[in-house]
């Protein structure tokens, strides 16, 4: 009884780590076209986040943990555009890296992820309700 | 009814913890499964042989002096994990957690812990039946 106590809080912190990659993934998605506001300025840089698997020692248990988001470092693009105010001297604007088709499918697995650790504690749910039954 | 023998209850105890803790393994395993470089999980398959096994019928060797050592009997089973060897697929950042088995693996164990239970009861409504009661 126990063990299943101990699974909802697993699966509880897998869904808090997928919670917060997809903080990371809308603050992506809404900053899609932040450009600069002065020539030499870099526009927002895409973050990425990744996930340990950490012991609670509180707990005795291993928990999985969202890390902090780091930037992605690839490139930024390029759009020419000379009316834009922080476009360099031959007409260019420097444009975030983020794909919005690479956020989407990202925020398609997260979901997707956080449906699993749910479907989870409903099976352990379903089992400690189970054993409760044996009482009657 | 002989009680010191491996009755069904004890069976049935053993059993559930097994399912128990396996559950909690899967759950580790669905937790992580964009966790870079975490391989899948799994307990040992519990065999028959260990849920028969009756600690209590062991021998133990007789100590007619105190610095005799009578040797310790088996330890409760602390049911082993194992990490998955060849899994189907891995994926570029090392992760070999596959979302669609360890949901199958969960319903199973869901189904193996309803079917414990049930078996249970209806052992003990036998019971129930032999003492007279309804």
């Amino acid at each position: 009884m126990d063990d299943l106590i101990k699974t909802m809080r697993i699966s509880g912190a897998g869904m808090r780590a997928q919670g917060q990659r997809l903080r990371v993934i809308s603050q992506n998605i809404a900053n899609a076209n932040s450009l600069p506001q002065d020539p030499g300025d870099n526009p927002y840089r895409r973050k990425v986040i990744t996930f340990r698997n950490v012991l609670d020692r509180s707990l005795g248990l291993e928990l999985v943990r969202a890390g902090k988001a780091r930037p992605d470092k690839s490139e930024f693009g390029k759009r020419y555009e000379p009316s834009h105010p922080a476009s360099d001297a031959d007409g260019y604007v420097l444009t975030p890296n983020v794909n919005p088709l690479i956020e989407m499918t990202d925020m398609r697995e997260a979901q997707r992820s956080y449906e699993a650790n749910l479907s989870v504690i409903k099976a352990s749910k379903a089992m400690l309700n189970q054993t409760i039954d044996l009482l009657r | 009814m002989e009680l010191d023998k491996p009755s069904l209850f004890s069976i049935v105890k053993k059993q559930l913890a097994w399912l128990a803790r396996r559950q909690e393994v899967l759950a580790q395993n669905i937790a992580n499964s964009d966790t870079p470089g975490y391989k899948a999980r799994d307990l040992k398959a519990l065999k028959f042989k260990d849920l028969v096994r009756n600690q209590s019928s062991s021998l133990r060797m007789a100590a007619t002096v105190d610095s005799h050592l009578t040797g310790g009997l088996k330890r409760a089973v602390e049911f082993k994990v194992e990490t998955n060897r060849l899994p189907y697929e891995t994926s570029p950042d090392g992760n070999s957690v596959i979302l669609e088995e360890q949901m199958a693996k969960i319903s199973e164990t869901g189904i193996s812990y309803r079917l414990t239970t049930e078996l249970y009861k209806k052992h003990l409504s036998m019971l129930r039946m032999a003492i007279g009661r309804r």
